[in-house]
């Protein structure tokens, strides 16, 4: 039985579950103590929301508000100090590293490679979880990864070597390696950070159309206003480790709450699409 | 379609060079024996580690693997069954000519082999144990000696012609030894003995340990020797020195004219300067025969007595001259045979005091 | 896009096995003894025919007792120093990792040394007293490995910078504590000691020995060829690893022991052989490339390779003297790898 034809019924089955929960998130809180005898400080209190397939979630916030332990606690790298983490009934932390890969890929900013690699040597390494340790790559996985790197639009850089391509070009393998994966959850932190605007608005086209053609949840971690404003379908809104709103950009986007968690003057409009736009005003 | 993976597919080519060469072990169990003697007939003795040696009779083939093993074998007269030597083995000149298996702690086994010796001579201040055992894998039998006094080295050299089956000639080449320590005794009397430092390097400074054999040779020699060290080899603290103010310094030499120069050296250092016996140059020189366990020793000590206690000779000079030019050996006009080995120099130049710069 | 298919690595597996055959022919051949190719085709033959009784006395003893056991030894510590070498450049990401760098081979050198201390002192049989040196040596070498183990781990797991700074400190306080010994001890086996230090491959073992590390070194290399992919993975990032499904916490402690476990087996019978653990991945690297699939099994091959051919080199350039196999290894290796590396950045 061949891993597309998985696939394809993988899909089916998302599709039919396309209006149900896949994640959720329950109150799920963390302390992090690193003098024992000190109490605990907490980088995040307790804090929930939901997603379905199909939708991007932005956590959006300032620094130190406690994004990226939320995405850490999700991602099931940390355990939660309470609460838990499901995705389609199953906790995140208690699945086993291989189990975990296979429905949840994490997108790096950057790759460290240790020794130099071809693009397509790279997006294969998305396909270790889905088969016993050692083995040899099957065509099916070979396929997958094909298709994974056109998907990102990046088919013409499959030979070439990782530290000779561009920092656009690198984000677009990194993140066909996690399209490789399969998953159903991608989770990306800050993945805007290196890259110019134009490279900034590709990418994120890239993972509205992943996520509507593929029913992917993908949940991004930012600080950028308006590209959650303009891409995301959810915002948790976080300010020093508290969730403070949970809603549609439109719900969340209301002046007073925007200045007082970015500590800045702006203004919020709105676009022809029904989507807030800010503009942040110079400082008096 | 998946190719699965088998991890032991290149096991199994490892496996196989490793089985198809480990067949080659179990021939050791069964090769024939390389003693090339038409009888094989044994004996077993106790060497002088203790250890249970099998001797082919009668002993043919012999090869040394020290320098004063293959001047005993030569002292006993047995050289003409000597097959093979050390390259640190010099005296007498025809031992230069024996076909060479290397050094004393890594000797080439194969050429040992080849050589298809009936016994092997070892020393435990020269070899190794473990080159005894990889000779015994090969079934080739090792005795091994380890003198520490010149009764030691006279009563070894005589079990050794036992061994070798040369009996007589080791009863009268012992009887010879022991005669003239006798005479040299009877000579020396009760003078006191000269407070003497043996010096085996300058720098650093190392000398010998109180139960060496170095040791009981300067004994012997009426003189005894200021350092008093449990280890073979210790390293020796100027100023200690320079608080005992031996007498004489003694050095074995191999090149007649360096330990005056040398003298003249140390005499410019400034750690150096304050030891008495620098400053007023008095200072005795041997044949390095000191340093090799063999009747030849006996010479050395003759050489030195003469040198620290010359008013005990004025009687009988005639004797005591024939003596001297018989035993005492010319001068080694091949300089290179004496130098160590790029091996052997450069664990000398480790400032490891257990290592020894000479041979014997 | 090429993946690698098991065809392609048993291709290059096979080339290799024919070189290794190619130098072990030559090994046999030269040495302090000449020996005829035609004489040693003949006992060749009758060795692998069972006909043991057949085998000249002239040379048979010489190849079959000498130069076959010194050149399987030579294969197993090659490929055995090469595989270690590989696995901790792996597990440390570390390019300069060598079998040594965690202290294991220090450890290994106490135990021999103090072995060569007591063996004058114990009344044991011949067979048990040759076994002691590499017995005590191996002892060391496991002792180390378990504490180096314990001072890497950081939460309760190996932790990469934590083990790498926790082995070099217990080698370097081992190594002062060979010194110490060195410099104090009146009795045993000084030059035994010294000439141990410098790692050699002369010394002759029981059959017991051989098979022992034969079977350790299969079992060991094995063990961590199964965390090939895992450790192409690490290679890439641990936290990225880890994202991908790797069990890192597992896949360290596995290789960490396998790789000390073979550094240990080498050293306990051939002393501390420098440069291959280092070399030898390197130039497999610039020819095969980077993934562990290929990289494990052709190290060990080239391994095997370079430590038989220096070994023959070593013991025949100043017969009857031995040069250091070490040294032949550098000497010959690093212009060997100077040249792969400008001929890959060209």
């Amino acid at each position: 039985m061949s891993a597309l034809s998985a696939h394809a019924r993988h899909l089916a089955e998302a599709g039919r579950l396309a209006n149900e929960i896949r994640l959720s998130v329950e109150q799920v809180s963390y302390a992090h103590s690193a003098n024992p005898a000190q109490a605990p400080l907490f980088t995040l209190e307790a804090t929930s929301f939901q997603a379905r397939p199909g939708e991007i979630v932005a956590i959006l916030g300032p620094n130190a508000s406690g994004k990226s332990t939320l995405l850490k606690l999700i991602s099931g790298a940390l355990a939660p100090l309470s609460g838990r983490v499901l995705l389609n009934g199953f906790v995140t932390h208690s699945l086993t590293p291989r189990t975990r890969a296979q429905r949840i890929a994490v997108v790096q900013q950057e790759s460290a490679l240790l020794f130099p690699a071809r693009a397509w040597e790279f997006v294969l390494q998305g396909r270790h979880a889905h088969g016993p340790s050692l083995r040899f790559e099957s065509e099916d996985d070979v396929l997958i990864a094909k298709n994974a790197l056109a998907q990102v639009g990046a088919a013409e850089l499959s030979d070439r070597w990782m530290d000779q391509i561009s920092g656009g070009e690198k984000q677009r393998v990194i993140l066909a390696r996690a399209l490789a994966q399969q998953p159903l959850l991608l989770l990306l932190d800050e993945p805007t950070l290196h890259l110019d605007i134009a490279a900034q608005i590709g990418l994120l086209d890239a993972l509205r159309r992943l996520a509507a053609e593929n029913r992917y949840t993908v949940v991004v971690v930012t600080h950028e206003l308006n590209l959650a404003a303009e891409y995301a379908d959810q915002v948790v809104l976080m300010q020093r480790g508290r969730c403070l709103r949970v809603g549609p950009p439109s719900a969340i986007y209301q002046r007073e709450l925007l200045e007082q968690v970015f500590q800045t003057p702006l203004t919020v409009d709105f676009g022809s699409n029904g989507r807030p736009r800010v503009t942040v005003l110079p400082g008096t | 379609m998946k190719a699965l993976a088998r991890p032991p597919l290149r096991s199994t080519i490892a496996g196989t060079i490793a089985v198809l060469l480990a067949c080659a072990a179990p021939a050791r169990a069964q090769s024939p024996s390389p003693i090339s003697a038409a009888s094989p007939s044994y004996r077993e003795v106790t060497d002088e580690t203790g250890r249970a040696v099998r001797i082919p009779q009668p002993v043919q083939r012999i090869v040394s693997l020290a320098p004063s093993l293959t001047e005993t074998v030569y002292a006993l007269g047995l050289q003409d069954h000597l097959v093979g030597d050390t390259e640190f083995c010099d005296y007498p000149a025809d031992a230069q000519k024996k076909t060479k298996v290397g050094g004393g702690i890594n000797p080439s086994l194969e050429i040992i082999a080849s050589l298809h010796p009936d016994i092997v001579l070892v020393t435990k201040s020269f070899n190794r144990l473990e080159t005894v055992h990889s000779l015994e894998n090969l079934g080739i039998s090792s005795y091994a000696t380890d003198p520490h006094t010149l009764d030691e080295i006279i009563a070894s050299s005589k079990k050794l012609s036992d061994v070798l089956g040369a009996p007589e000639a080791g009863a009268s080449v012992a009887g010879d030894m022991q005669r003239r320590l006798a005479d040299l005794q009877k000579h020396l009397g009760s003078l006191p003995p000269k407070r003497v430092l043996f010096v085996v390097w300058t720098q650093p400074l190392i000398s010998i340990g109180k139960d060496t054999f170095i040791a009981d040779a300067l004994r012997r020699a009426g003189a005894v020797s200021i350092v008093d060290s449990d280890q073979s080899w210790p390293q020796v603290s100027l100023e200690e020195v320079a608080r005992l103010q031996p007498d004489f310094l003694v050095f074995a030499d191999s090149h007649s004219d360096s330990a005056a120069p040398t003298v003249e050296m140390l005499a410019t250092l400034p750690g150096w300067k304050i030891v008495d016996a620098v400053t007023n140059r008095r200072f005795a020189v041997i044949s390095d025969a000191v340093n090799r366990p063999a009747p030849r020793i006996v010479s050395a000590i003759e050489e030195l007595a003469r040198q620290l206690h010359p008013d005990a000779f004025v009687e009988k000079p005639e004797n005591g001259k024939e003596k001297l030019e018989k035993e005492n050996p010319p001068p080694n006009p091949k300089p290179e045979a004496h130098s160590p080995s790029p091996l052997e120099s450069m664990q000398s130049q480790m400032a490891i005091p257990g290592g020894c710069p000479c041979d014997h | 896009m090429r993946p690698l298919t098991l065809r392609r690595l048993l291709l290059q597996c096979l080339i290799l096995v024919l070189i290794l055959f190619v130098v072990v022919v030559v090994a046999l051949k030269f040495g302090a003894v000449p020996v005829s190719l035609y004489a040693l085709g003949r006992d060749l033959l009758h060795l692998l025919l069972g006909q043991s009784s057949q085998i000249s006395t002239d040379y048979g003893l010489i190849i079959v007792n000498i130069r076959l056991p010194r050149i399987l030894l030579a294969i197993i510590v090659g490929a055995s120093l090469s595989v270690a070498g590989t696995s901790f450049q792996a597990l440390l990401r570390n390019p300069l990792a060598d079998p040594y760098v965690l202290g294991v081979s220090s450890g290994a050198s106490v135990g021999a040394i103090l072995a060569l201390i007591a063996t004058p002192f114990l009344s044991l049989s011949p067979a048990l007293s040759a076994l002691l040196t590499p017995l005590g040596a191996f002892l060391g070498a496991a002792a180390t490995i378990a504490a180096v183990y314990f001072l890497g781990r950081r939460d309760g797991q190996i932790d990469s910078t934590t083990l790498l700074l926790g082995g070099v400190i217990t080698g370097s306080f081992l190594s002062a504590i060979i010194t110490f010994l060195m410099g104090t001890v009146t009795t045993g086996n000084t030059r035994g000691m010294v000439f141990w230090l410098m790692g050699n491959l002369s010394t002759s073992f029981q059959k017991s020995v051989y098979w022992f590390l034969g079977i350790g070194f299969l079992v060991a290399a094995g063990a961590i060829y199964t965390t090939a992919s895992d450790l192409n993975l690490l290679l890439a990032g641990e936290k990225e690893a880890m994202h991908l499904g790797v069990d890192v916490p597992r896949v360290r402690l596995v290789v960490y022991i396998a790789a000390s476990f073979l550094t240990g087996l080498a050293v306990s019978v051939s002393g501390s052989i420098g440069y291959v653990g280092l070399i030898v991945p390197h130039v497999m690297r610039l020819i095969f490339g980077s993934d562990h699939r290929t990289l494990l099994p052709t190290t060990a091959l080239g391994g095997a390779i370079a430590v038989v051919f220096a070994d023959t080199l070593a013991r025949t350039v100043v017969a009857p003297n031995e040069l250091a196999v070490g040294a032949v290894t550098a000497v010959v290796g690093a212009p060997l790898f100077i040249y792969l590396l400008r001929r890959r950045l060209a």
